[in-house]
């Protein structure tokens, strides 16, 4: 099976590097396929990982299972269809018994009946519980760490202490004036209420450098974050050329290459 | 109006209120709810949204396959690469030691196999594409069209040269000379004199010489100059100033919209 | 022959796209199966994260947290198993406790836990170190785990319960671990952990991230909320070297190396083409 596997993924790989001479066939596949099991993937991850354990082990816990119990027959009802995802005896995942949690289920069974368009509406419900839990929780935090904390350590010492004028690599009156002055020009930058002229445009030019030395150095570390993408590809494809995969990368580019050189002659010959 | 509109809005501003309020308050029912039960529905109601976004892929697909659109027959491979991961995921297990519910982990199980020879590959390609498309565009599109410009691509080139091993084998006086050559085209471009820039550009070779030889050639030496110190001392402050001002501005407009969004003027989720 | 160089430079400035693609491709594959063996030299950074994990006392609990999947895994894998085989190596005594916010993480960290913990030290699974897997949710799962770990966690990623787990024993809440590491490729990652767990508790964090974002994460390490940082490929690289031990950071630094300079080598030709056809094209105009 890891034969088949690494021929699969040579496969698979080798089709979506295709897409740089040309769109083809071989991509579209990877691309449809990519998308289908992914979903597939998402899909069924989540739901052994999220909903049986912490949404159904809290409303069917094995802890409270009684035959006698109308709650608990609608859940052998429903092992009858599922077992695997309705053990017998209830779901023991060392939760107590959460009726509140009928909720988050009321609320998920509408999103997924928004599928049908007269019920789109439904989704709402469980959309605007999500936005306004992460707007509450991001408020707090990205106030004290983003804002304050940022501003807190901008206030440097620039005058009065033991550090020399300038260092390469440690703190210096310099290097702590450059982050003041930085910081403070970027920002009055963005503030867009007044027009920037003046001796005001000056301050707000010397932001601007500051933002592009930015830019500048996360363009390049965007770079060596792609180049480091493609090197882990490679380095499996290299992997993948070995003998104990009896040579897959090999067998599969050469299939590719006469494969797309081929159609490509036929498209010359049909436009001549 | 009331389910579409008016409960959305209250389930936010409810739920808003209590989780920033949570911060604040030590009640510990209240604090309970909000800190365990309501972000466990938060996590709940986002598994039984990628199950929808995995419905919506099904419906679109398949509707794309009846209705005969231009490429339907790749959606089969969709439908067919979705099927497959519910399958792996809910029906066949492949290693019958493996417990439902660990097997989207456990070793041996054909939903692993799935992830390391097909999800794995295939999202790790898609991202490693990009390492191209970087390349194309720095020699396409990246031109030092005004001051701004070259900040930014110096800063990037710096960066780029003086994190990799490379960097540290390129002398400090081989920069010196190329800034000598830098300066020589700044001097002919104002001056439009090739007898200044001669003299400029002489002067500053012997300058640059009798200095490195005085000095015996050090690799690091002057330390400005060397790529590696350089490139740090970039990163780490007149970089760090930019991001900082780009990290406060961005932290005082998220703030700013999650409390629009708790108070109800922003209600884009409902497509308002 | 100063027109001919001329010409062949404007050529080349209009050359077709996949030619570039085909030498990024040679320059990178080609140092991959002949390496070069470029020596590494440790930044200021990540000699301040391998600093941090030698002062950690002995029996030190650490938390493990693996946000990224196998997009990202040649950036942050190198620095997850480096980190494993630092603490493990210093033989102190330190727990670890993996917990990912990312799904494809918790493969990640099974990889990372079998090739150091089991293969290399043959540690045992629930006294040295324990998965306790993913949990979709990001900061929700955060804060959880900053509030009472038991409510996000019941069961570790074996199914095994937490009460049943020896080294879980006085583990509660986050305030209970001694220092955070954060291998992470992007949202949720470091700055949830920073927002939610390390700056208003207290507890010292340290990450490694992609190159991408580490410009996000440098005010958190200048301020002092994060202690250093691994950026990237260089940064897994640079602690490879710390620890002595070679690995797939080391060993595709020549591949960046090259790649690099030829990108620097392709921006200085285009910018060259580009600033002959404006001097042509401003002596015409003045013509």
């Amino acid at each position: 099976m890891d034969i088949l596997g690494a021929w699969i993924a040579v496969f698979l790989t080798l089709a979506i590097f295709s897409f740089l001479y040309k769109d083809n066939p071989f991509y579209k596949i990877a691309e449809h396929l990519f998308v289908g099991i992914s979903a597939g993937y998402w899909m069924s991850f989540n739901f052994w990982t999220q909903i049986q354990p912490n949404l159904f082990g809290r409303l069917w816990p094995s802890e409270h299972y009684s035959d006698s119990s109308l709650w608990y027959g609608i859940y052998d009802m429903l092992g009858f269809v599922a077992r695997p995802i309705f053990p017998a005896g209830g779901i023991d995942m060392g939760h107590d018994l959460h009726m509140i949690y009928l909720f988050p289920m009321v609320l998920g069974i509408m999103m997924l009946l928004s599928i049908y368009k007269p019920l789109n509406w439904m989704a709402r419900w469980g959309i605007a519980y999500t936005v306004g839990m992460a707007a509450g929780l991001r408020a707090y935090g990205i106030l004290n760490s983003n804002v304050l904390g940022q501003v807190k350590n901008t206030i440097i010492p620039v005058i009065g202490t033991d550090l020399p004028f300038f260092s390469l690599t440690g703190d210096s009156y310099f290097n702590n004036l450059i982050i003041l002055v930085g910081t403070v020009t970027g920002l009055l930058y963005f503030y867009f209420s007044r027009e920037q002229t003046g001796n005001f445009g000056k301050v707000t030019k010397v932001g601007i450098y500051f933002l592009m030395i930015s830019f500048g150095a996360s363009f390049g570390f965007a770079v060596m974050g792609r180049i480091s993408l493609l090197i882990g590809r490679l380095l499996d494809l290299i992997k993948y050329s070995g003998s104990e995969f009896h040579h897959a990368s090999i067998w599969v580019l050469v299939a590719m290459i006469v494969l797309l050189g081929y159609s490509a002659y036929q498209e010359r010959e049909s436009s001549s | 109006m009331l389910w579409k509109r008016q409960i959305p809005i209250m389930i936010v501003s409810g739920i808003g209120f209590a989780t920033l309020l949570g911060w604040f308050i030590d009640q510990p029912t209240f604090k309970s709810f909000v800190d365990d039960d309501a972000t466990q529905w938060f996590d709940i109601l986002a598994a039984f949204a990628i199950f929808l976004g995995g419905l919506n892929l099904f419906k679109l697909q398949m509707q794309k396959i009846l209705r005969k659109k231009k490429g339907w027959q790749y959606s089969l491979f969709a439908i067919g690469g979705l099927i497959f991961a519910l399958l792996a995921g809910f029906v066949i297990k492949g290693n019958p030691e493996a417990a439902w519910g660990s097997h989207v982990t456990a070793k041996g199980t054909l939903f692993k196999w799935m992830f390391n020879y097909m999800v794995a590959p295939m999202q790790a390609t898609m991202f490693a594409l990009l390492a191209f498309y970087v390349a194309s565009a720095s020699y396409r599109a990246f031109r030092i069209r005004n001051f701004e410009a070259t900040l930014l691509l110096s800063s990037g080139i710096i960066i780029m040269i003086g994190r990799v091993p490379l960097g540290s084998y390129i002398s400090s006086w081989f920069i010196l000379y190329l800034l000598v050559l830098i300066g020589g085209i700044v001097v002919n471009s104002f001056f439009k004199n090739k007898q200044y820039t001669a003299i400029f550009v002489g002067a500053g070779i012997i300058l640059v010489s009798v200095a490195g030889n005085s000095m015996g050639w050090p690799l690091d030496e002057p330390g400005i100059f060397y790529l590696p110190y350089l490139q740090e001392w970039i990163y780490r402050y007149p970089n760090s100033a930019g991001s900082r001002s780009i990290m406060i501005g961005i932290g005082l407009g998220i703030f700013g919209t999650s409390i629009r969004y708790i108070l109800g003027i922003e209600r884009s989720y409902i497509g308002e | 022959m100063m027109n001919y160089l001329i010409e062949m430079i404007l050529k080349l400035a209009k050359v077709d796209r996949r030619w570039i693609f085909l030498i990024i491709g040679l320059v990178v594959l080609i140092p991959l199966m002949y390496p070069l063996s470029l020596p590494v030299r440790a930044g200021k950074d990540s000699q301040q994260v391998y600093d941090f994990v030698e002062s950690l006392e002995p029996n030190s609990k650490i938390l493990l947290s693996v946000e990224y999947g196998p997009s990202t895994k040649p950036e942050i894998h190198p620095m997850v198993t480096s980190l494993l085989r630092h603490l493990f190596g210093l033989k102190r005594g330190h727990k670890v406790y993996v917990t990912c916010l990312w799904a494809d993480g918790q493969f990640m960290a099974e990889e990372a836990l079998d090739e150091v913990a089991v293969n290399e030290y043959g540690l045992t699974y629930g006294e040295d170190f324990v998965l306790l897997g993913f949990r979709p949710g990001a900061e929700a799962v955060v804060k959880g785990i900053v509030s009472d770990i038991r409510k996000v966690f019941t069961i570790d990623a074996k199914g095994t319960k937490l009460a049943e787990i020896p080294m879980m024993e006085g583990v509660n809440r986050f305030e209970d671990f001694d220092f955070l590491f954060s291998g992470s490729a992007g949202y949720p990652g470091t700055t949830e952990w920073v927002l939610f767990a390390s700056d208003p508790t207290g507890v010292p964090m340290s990450t490694g991230t992609t190159s991408i974002i580490v410009n996000e994460m440098m005010p958190y390490v200048l301020g002092g909320q994060i202690q250093g940082i691994l950026a990237g490929m260089p940064g897994a690289a640079e602690y490879e070297k710390l620890i002595g031990v070679k690995g797939i950071g080391t060993s595709g630094m020549d591949a960046q190396s090259a790649a690099h300079f030829v990108i620097v080598i392709f921006i200085f030709l285009g910018n060259l083409g580009y600033f002959i056809e404006r001097k042509r094209s401003k002596k015409h105009q003045g013509y």
